[in-house]
């Protein structure tokens, strides 16, 4: 009887550790990227979103929409098998970026938006009659405050945004989820491959959720 | 204070998900036998309770005309492997076969976790396999081909040179063309997808240039703008996996094929299906 957590299947996974190794690069660089990029789409339309331009707004509002609401599987698949039939072939590793950073870039413009709109509007209209413009109110009055409120549920999507980093495994991105996927089908050992890979993705992220939870106590927000 | 309970608690997490995975390995194990009696006694009990339940649960192919394909008319399966798992199962004496769809990926695990008796599906022997399953004889051989788009122009595996191939998931296929592709000294990167689809909208979308897998799960695929290239290497045996500790039933399949092999009936099975 061999079960799946045989230990020759252990030993197979620590020589060949390099794959994973590999993987944990691929991970770990289309999260930094893909988070920046999700950060500047966020406060972008976050912004616009409660602004008082009608059409800004409405812009905001289909982006967040439309990215809310639809999974993002479908989203990296148009990016991988769509777009080359239209003559954008993005590298892979572009779409990874691309998918999931503009995926969670619509989640963290709701964060920004409610975070903006939980300054009192006597703020915005106090710097306004101060002669700044709305722009310079925002990043010198609204942003600094609601910062400090926004802080937590944006860990927290940045958690999410290195779990669905994962997705890549389905467009053969090379990312960790992917090694695992690979390295275990071919030998069918698939119990420690999956274990260890649940293990670095906790490694990844258990600091930062526990980061959220130090910010959470510092801004006063959980009891 | 609170900051050490906090990493008590996830350690104790982690410890609990290893030991947890790890204590599911033995009580996997088929209950009957409490001691290891000899193999006469034990080849009965794991056949008898097949036969006792009634039904043969086998992990088959949905998606490979002519080997396991449901088709989606008449809801059926069926397929050449199909009907090898009938032949077993009277063999058994179970009344009934009860097909489980697999994939490439999910079919070592069923066949852990007990959800299945048997694997017929295009389950290729190898070597490395064999540590963890046990594996009948071979009743299909079959050798990897290479699908390429009519329009790229090419004709054989050297064309392929720094191109990008389509492989699937738990397939043999990467190794084998690697090895091909050394000998004519083409150089080739490889695409793992987790199901033969998606190796086909990769084909069509051009993500790769080549759909590889062995020859007859290729031709399901073929439409009007793909041919399949002359070449045809590494043949790969197909087996009937089981898991190993069930000794007595893989002792049953291999005696199945031996007699399918000499009576002839395999060939007939496999003609059958428009196979050789």
């Amino acid at each position: 009887m061999v079960g799946p957590f045989a230990l020759f299947k252990w030993e197979a996974l620590f020589s060949d550790w390099v794959v994973f190794a590999e993987g944990f690069k691929t991970t770990i660089s289309v999260t930094v990227l893909a988070l920046t990029l999700a950060l500047v789409l966020g406060v972008i339309f976050g912004v616009l979103g409660t602004s008082q331009w009608t059409l800004a707004k409405l812009v905001s509002r289909i982006y967040v929409e439309f990215i809310q609401n639809t999974p993002l599987v479908i989203q990296v698949f148009f990016l991988y098998h769509g777009l080359p039939h239209m003559g954008v072939m993005l590298p892979v590793f572009a779409v990874g970026v691309l998918g999931v950073g503009v995926y969670h870039g619509a989640y963290i413009a709701e964060v920004v938006r409610a975070g903006i709109n939980s300054i009192h509007r006597g703020q915005m209209e106090a710097a306004l009659s101060q002669g700044f413009s709305f722009w310079g109110a925002m990043r010198h009055i609204i942003l600094p405050q609601a910062s400090r409120v926004v802080l937590p549920p944006l860990t927290n999507q940045a958690v999410n945004l290195i779990k669905n980093t994962s997705v890549l495994a389905m467009v053969a991105g090379g990312d960790l989820m992917y090694r695992a996927d690979s390295w275990s089908s071919d030998n069918i050992y698939y119990g420690p491959a999956y274990v260890v890979v649940g293990l670095l993705y906790l490694l990844l992220c258990l600091p930062l959720a526990t980061l959220t939870r130090r910010l959470e106590r510092k801004a006063g927000v959980s009891t | 204070m609170k900051k050490i309970g906090m990493i008590l608690t996830s350690l104790l997490l982690v410890a609990g998900l290893v030991t947890g995975c790890g204590s599911t390995a033995p009580s996997a194990t088929p209950a009957p036998a409490p001691t290891p009696t000899p193999s006469a006694t034990e080849q009965a009990a794991d056949v008898k309770a097949i036969k006792d339940r009634g039904v043969l649960k086998v992990g088959v192919k949905v998606d490979v005309p002519k080997f396991g394909y449901k088709d989606p008319k008449t809801e059926k399966v069926e397929g050449f492997e199909i009907d090898l798992a009938n032949v077993v199962a009277q063999k058994i004496g179970a009344a009934k076969v009860e097909t489980t769809a697999v994939t490439a990926k999910t079919r070592g695990p069923l066949l852990d976790s007990g959800d299945v008796d048997l694997v017929i599906a295009t389950f290729t022997v190898t070597e490395e396999r064999k540590k963890s399953y046990n594996f009948s004889d071979p009743y299909f051989v079959d050798g990897v081909r290479l699908m390429v788009k009519k329009s790229a122009g090419f004709t054989s595996l050297k064309d392929l040179n720094g191109k990008k191939i389509g492989v699937a998931q738990s397939a043999t296929s990467k190794k084998a063309i690697q090895e091909q592709a050394d000998k004519v000294g083409a150089k080739v990167t490889f695409l793992e997808f987790a199901t033969y689809p998606e190796i086909k909208t990769a084909l069509d979308s051009g993500r790769v240039d080549c759909f590889s897998v062995d020859g007859s799960i290729l031709f399901g695929y073929m439409d009007e703008t793909t041919i399949i290239l002359d070449d045809s290497f590494s043949p790969q045996d197909y087996g009937i996996a089981s898991k190993m500790g069930k000794d007595g039933l893989a002792k049953l399949v291999n005696q199945t094929i031996a007699d399918l092999k000499k009576s002839g009936e395999l060939v007939k099975m496999q003609q059958k299906w428009g196979l050789k």
